[in-house]
Order: C-alpha cells, then structure tokens, then sequence
C-alpha cells in the first residue's frame, strides 16, 4: 500500500519548497518538489533603465545577491562591450569570493547542520524532534559550538564584501567596468585579514563535514541523483593559472565535454505558466502568463534542460567536471564538496589579493546603444547563473534568468524526465515514514533557493521578432 | 522654560542597537520586563533581511536569541520542518508575541502565488499566515522595504500583486524599511519593545531614532555639496547628488550607522544611493544611476 508524505515548510532554506514523496513500503517511487512563491522579475525589470538591472537583479535574493549583480553585469559588459581590465576584475572576483563564504558557511551550519546534530537549546534552533541524532557527545558538542561561531565567521565574510562594496546583502560595488572602489592600502589588508580568519575557519568546516560523513556514510548512497554535470566557471578568466579555480563545462555519464550554451531549453510543461510555447531558449522573447489552476502543473519553477537533460550545478558538479573530486553523486557527497569548495575559494582570494595593486577605479560614463544584446553565464554559490539582456531604444526590451536552483529544483520536462532533486528523492528508503528526515536532508544538501528560482514570468508581452541565440 | 534645540543627528548617535539592548537585557534580568516571544515570517521577498538580522553584531545573533528575544518561528533557522514547524507557528499565536515580517504579502489569485506551509491538506498562504498572526501580534514589525511598503516585490507592473504588511492588517504596524533593514534598525526596535514600550513613530509608522534625519542631513560627503563639488561618474570621491543620490529623500542613518561591523554605505563605495528604503523604491527611485 503506498502513501504520499508532504513535508511544507522545508524549512533552513531560502525560500518556499514542497517536498512531496509517493512511499510504497519504506521506498519513495514518486517524489515531486514545488517551489511556492512567484514575484515576475523578468516582467518587472522590461522598460527600465539597463544599468539599474545590477541593484535590481540582486533583490532576487537575499543570500547569493552578489550573484545576480555580478550576472548582470556580465551581461551589461557584454551588451555595452565593456571589457574590465586585470585589477578590478581580481577585485571583482573578491566580492564574489565573499559571497560564497559567507553562503557556503550559512548553509553549511546553519542550514545543514540541525538535520544531523543536536543544537544547544536555543530557540527557533531547538526543538529538534528528530530520532535520527548519531555523533557521540564531545564531537556533537564540538559542532555545536562550530555553530555558534559560524554565526560570526557568515558575518564577517559580509564583512569583507561591504569593505569593497558598500554593503551586503545587495552590494553596489560591482558595476559596469569592474568596480567602484578606490581600493587602498587599509582596505585590502582588511580584506586580507578577514579571509584569513575565514581561511582558518575552512578548516575546522572541512573537518566538520567529515565528522558528519563519518556517523552518516549512508548518505553517501542517499540521494544519487543523474550523473549529468554542468558548470559555466568561475575564477577562471585569468592568464594566471594559480588564480583558476573551475572552468566551464559539462559531464555527462563521466565523460567531459565543452560547455555550449545554445543547448539550453526551459520548459514550462509541469509549472504554473502557459504559452503558445512549452519550450524556449533563454533571450527569446516569448509570452508566459501564470495559470495556477494548471492541469498538472506543481511549481513555479520551470525546467531548465541542456540537450534535453536536467542537469547538476553548484559545488559537486564545479568540482567533478574539474576533475578535482573522484568521490560519488551523493547527498553526502554535496556536502563534503561545499565544504572543500569553501577552502578552495578562500585559498583562491588570498592569491587574487596578493595580486591587487593599489590603483583607482576605471569607471566610465557608459552610454547606452538603442539596440544591444548579451549574455552573462558565471557560476555562484549554488551553480551555473545566467542573465540575457537584450535593449532596445535605451530600455531593457526583455530580460531572462536562469538560476541554479532552476536547475536543481526543476520539475519534470514534457519526456517526463524527473528534476535533479527529484530524481534525488526517488528510490530513497524512509526508515519511518511518520518522521521522514530523509528527504529533507536530501533536497538541502543541494541548496536550494526558491527566492532565486522562482523570479520568472513574461505575461501579457505584445509580440515582436523572435531572437533566437 | 528653555526651548531645546534638537540635533537631528543626536537621535542616531543616542540610538545604538546595543545601549538599547543592554538596557532592555537588563530589565529582563531585574525581572522587570519580559523576554517576549517573537515569530519572522519571510514571505513574498528575497529574505535578504532575515540574512542581513544574521549579520548583526553587538548584538549578534546568539546574544539576541538567547537574552533579548524568544524567537519560537522562522523558516531560515528553525530546527523543526513541515507541519511540526508550522504548529509551533499556530501555537504562538495563542500567546503573546512580537510578529516580524520579512517581504511583502502577494494578493494575487487569493493569495496563491506565495504558500507558506501546508496545514492538514491545506495550502497556507503568506496572506493567510500575515493575517492570522498579525491580528494577535502585540506589536506588528514590517522589516525591510517591502513588507513595509510593498519595495521590490510591488515593482510595476507587480505581477504578484505584493502590497505591504499594513495594506494586509487593520492595525498599527512598525515599519523598519531598508533593502535590507540594517540589523541595529530591527534589533534596537525590539529592545525598545521590551525595555520601553513603542518607540516614537513618524506619520509613516517609522521608528523616529533610527529614520529621523535624511541620509542628505548627515552625508559625509555633504561638504562636497555645500560647495558644489560634484561627480560625474560612479567610482568618483565627490557628491553622488548629479549621479541621482536618493540621499535627499531618504530617511535612515546610514551614513553615520555604516554596514556590516559599520565597515562602509554605497555612498562611500562611491556610488549613489538608491533610495532604498523609500516608500517608493524602487519605481519612484529610478533611474538608480543617472548617465
């Protein structure tokens, strides 16, 4: 006899999701995840100026804001044919580096850690009704106060991002051209000594998501979803090969091969849109109204393909497609690469700063083209970002975002393929049904946020000429 | 009697998150105020504020939770998950509390393209969630601009039909704009709560020690202006104000207060700033970079 489990508030998220799991006996054979909240970024953004795109685009989300901006610009420099020099892309790249620190370290401790050992008793942390506590008393008292002390290190690398960007969330130093700081002498040894106080907490971080793989290694084979890998890069546009951390690409079925985006579909078969097309391109200016009465449909979240496969972004997919983690395609796995990613990143900023002169800005006064377009892919925190941009009589004519957590957290596709979190789920064995930490543990290992994957919508667009990339 | 003359910028400097808090600590210990329960409801935002309250320092997270606050719900942090975090949500309400809500409140389609929980087969949504505690809440606090005035999540053409907390609730509501609300604007709030009651509001229903002067009163770049130095583009050391700095208009501390450790603020990253915690940021507010 099979019952369907749904766990709604998954909570320790950013955003709304719905996990809803079909259980035959212990073993989940249907899973489906829904992302709860829609907003219509890409509507809202349709007529305003093109450069306010940056601060606008960062209020998607508030946990990886430093992404879009940086999305955003990438896609306003490849409109406009602004090309930052060397200095102010390493310190460009600095920002970033903060954002995923602080990201990585939130999710990692704050997030993470509650499914798997017991907090001091501090409310909303505790109560933790959970059955399912395994590490022996002093390594559980040892992340717990890990806990509280990632609450200062999350802080701090805001921090260093505020130093060079004015503040966080939702910074305004990255722009056009590179940056806005006049970087000098006391700012970049702040920096320096924030990220080596981070540097060092990396360390107890890695260490800590050991200990957890240690007491959990059944969550290794929990949550192996499709070994379908992608990764637009990032750190990666140096001549300076120390400086590189993961270049673009995708791996599918262990085989690497070169990232092409024109391979990109979103599909909106299972989400809570219609149009005359189930299938678009991103850039390609094509009307979406929400209907939430839907047959089928579950989510506001559409399924971002890449030749027809939905695929894995974020710390594994940037580490295995680099060949720098010979490990599996687990839940564990995903923690254990965020947390080697953390280091990896705070190691990579130390060189960026070494690199660093004591220079100005090189802002311009940018002026805008009546007809422009561009593209801007980078991979954040949660995995590959894309922005298109296209401008016309000065205005933004349409603007697309594909999110990581899109890709992550998509639906099934009109072939009936499940998302990468649900393919996750299914087959996974529910030791209690009534208390199914399982499946939360799983969707939260890829760090999903709804915030971010759920911007989407164009509705009531009056037609103009297809672009397609 | 002599007449006071009052420093607009002597409110900030009287103000910090911190005095308040100590102070509010302190009653709680003597036993002469009570550490109140409180619930931070994130709904139709970017819960960039509940991340910006995680950067708070003096005092920091621990500190709040543990002395200032009985924090009983909040989707980032809590430990439980599903219906069992959504009880302890319906079984705050049946005791006194402080309801904080981060993000606007979507209307549209009744309230269905935000669901906060599912409750015995039944989708919640953040209107639903936002009127339940808001009517039993003792004091209502809209955190960050959009739950206080729609911000971001209402920009035209407001797909989602997002309106602010006090556009949803028949009562007072504290707002505490800002996008994000600076962590001492929401942790000070709540100290005063506890420690002194209601703070002092404006017309708008903000808090006046931490929103009595304009950015513009206390710029540090206000020398600049005064002799009409200006810049010409971003990244430039002089005054934003031709760049289109929101300065102006806009009431918060920021450029005494600064971000994040009080490190920074847009305008000395040599930018202007965006008016964002005006009541009409971000469609009154644009362009944000004036070329």
């Amino acid at each position: 006899m099979s019952k369907v489990i749904t766990i709604d508030p998954i909570t320790r998220m950013s955003g709304f999701l719905e996990i809803t799991a079909k259980v035959e006996g212990n073993l989940v054979i249907d899973a489906s995840t829904s992302g709860l909240l829609f907003r219509g970024f890409e509507k809202m953004l349709r007529g305003r100026s093109p450069l306010d795109a940056i601060y606008f685009t960062e209020r998607i989300c508030g946990i990886c804001s430093t992404a879009h901006g940086m999305a955003s610009t990438l896609a306003l420099e490849d409109a406009l044919k602004v090309f930052p020099n060397e200095n102010d892309k390493y310190i460009r790249d600095i920002l970033h580096g903060f954002e995923f620190l602080q990201n990585h370290i939130r999710h990692f401790y704050l997030y993470v850690i509650p499914s798997y050992v017991k907090l001091p008793d501090i409310h909303p942390i505790s109560p933790q009704d959970s059955k399912d506590f395994r590490l022996p008393n002093h390594l559980n008292e040892r992340i717990s106060k890990n806990y509280i002390k990632a609450i200062e290190y999350s802080r701090l690398a805001h921090e260093g991002l505020a130093v060079l960007g004015g503040k966080a969330p939702h910074n305004h130093g990255i722009f056009v051209g590179g940056v806005t700081v006049n970087i000098d002498a006391y700012k970049l040894e702040k920096v320096k000594s924030i990220i080596s106080k981070i540097k060092e907490f990396s360390n107890v971080m890695l260490e800590d998501a050991y200990i957890i793989a240690k007491y959990y290694p059944d969550y290794f084979k929990k949550g192996i979803t499709y070994p379908y890998f992608m990764s637009y890069g990032v750190f990666n546009n140096y001549h300076e090969k120390e400086l590189i951390y993961a270049n673009p690409g995708v791996s599918i079925d262990g085989k690497t091969y070169e990232l092409d985006s024109n391979k990109i579909t979103e599909n909106i078969h299972y989400a809570w849109y219609i149009s005359d097309k189930n299938v678009k391109r991103p850039g390609e200016d094509i009307e979406y109204q929400v209907d939430i009465s839907k047959k089928k449909a579950y989510t506001f979240i559409k399924a971002p393909r890449y030749e027809g496969l939905p695929m894995q972004v974020g710390p594994l997919a940037r580490l295995i497609i680099n060949g720098e983690y010979k490990g599996g395609n687990g839940t564990m796995d995903r923690i254990i690469a965020r947390a080697i990613e953390t280091k990896r990143i705070a190691e990579i900023m130390e060189i960026l700063c070494q690199k660093v002169e004591i220079k100005n800005n090189n802002q311009e006064i940018y002026s805008m083209p009546d007809k422009a377009y561009g593209v801007g892919l980078i991979d954040t925190t949660r995995g590959a970002l894309g922005h298109w941009v296209s401008i016309e009589n000065k205005v933004i004519r349409n603007y697309d975002i594909i999110t990581p957590t899109m890709w992550n957290l998509s639906p099934k596709d009109e072939k009936g393929l499940y998302g990468t979190t649900e393919k996750a789920l299914v087959g996974t064995e529910v030791k209690n049904t009534e208390d199914p930490i399982e499946l939360g543990r799983i969707a939260r290992a890829f760090d999903p946020c709804v915030s971010c994957a759920t911007h989407v919508i164009v509705e009531g667009r009056e037609p103009i000429e297809i672009r397609v990339l | 009697m002599k007449q006071e003359i009052e420093c607009p910028l002597m409110p900030c400097k009287e103000s910090t998150a911190k005095l308040l808090s100590e102070e509010a600590i302190a009653l709680i210990r003597e036993g002469k105020a009570k550490k109140i329960n409180a619930m931070w409801l994130e709904v139709t935002g970017c819960s960039g504020n509940i991340i910006s309250f995680l950067n708070g320092e003096n005092p920091g997270l621990d500190y709040v939770l543990t002395q200032l606050i009985n924090l009983t719900y909040n989707n980032s942090l809590m430990g439980e998950e599903g219906e069992k975090a959504f009880q302890i949500f319906l079984d705050t309400l049946d005791t006194e509390f402080i309801l904080l809500v981060d993000g606007a409140v979507s209307t549209k389609d009744n309230g269905l393209y935000n669901i906060v929980a599912k409750h015995k087969g039944k989708n919640i949504t953040a209107l639903e969630a936002v009127k339940m505690a808001g009517e039993k809440a003792k004091y209502v606090l809209a955190v960050g601009t959009c739950a206080s005035h729609g911000g971001i999540s209402a920009a035209r053409p407001n797909p989602s039909g997002s309106k602010s907390v006090k556009d949803v609730l028949n009562r007072e509501v504290i707002r505490l704009p800002g996008c994000p609300c600076h962590p001492d604007w929401v942790t000070g709030t709540l100290a005063h709560l506890v420690a002194h009651g209601k703070p002092e509001l404006d017309s708008l229903g903000r808090p006046i020690i931490f929103y009595g002067a304009t950015i513009h009163d206390s710029c540090t770049r206000r020398g600049y202006f005064d002799k009409g130095i200006f810049a010409k583009k971003l990244g430039e050391k002089e005054c934003m104000f031709k760049l289109g700095c929101r300065g102006p208009v806009t009431r918060t501390d920021c450029p005494r207060r600064k971000w994040n450790g009080y490190v920074n603020w847009p305008v000395e990253a040599n930018t202007p700033c965006i008016g964002c915690a005006q009541a009409y940021f971000p469609d009154g507010m644009e362009p944000f970079v004036r070329y």
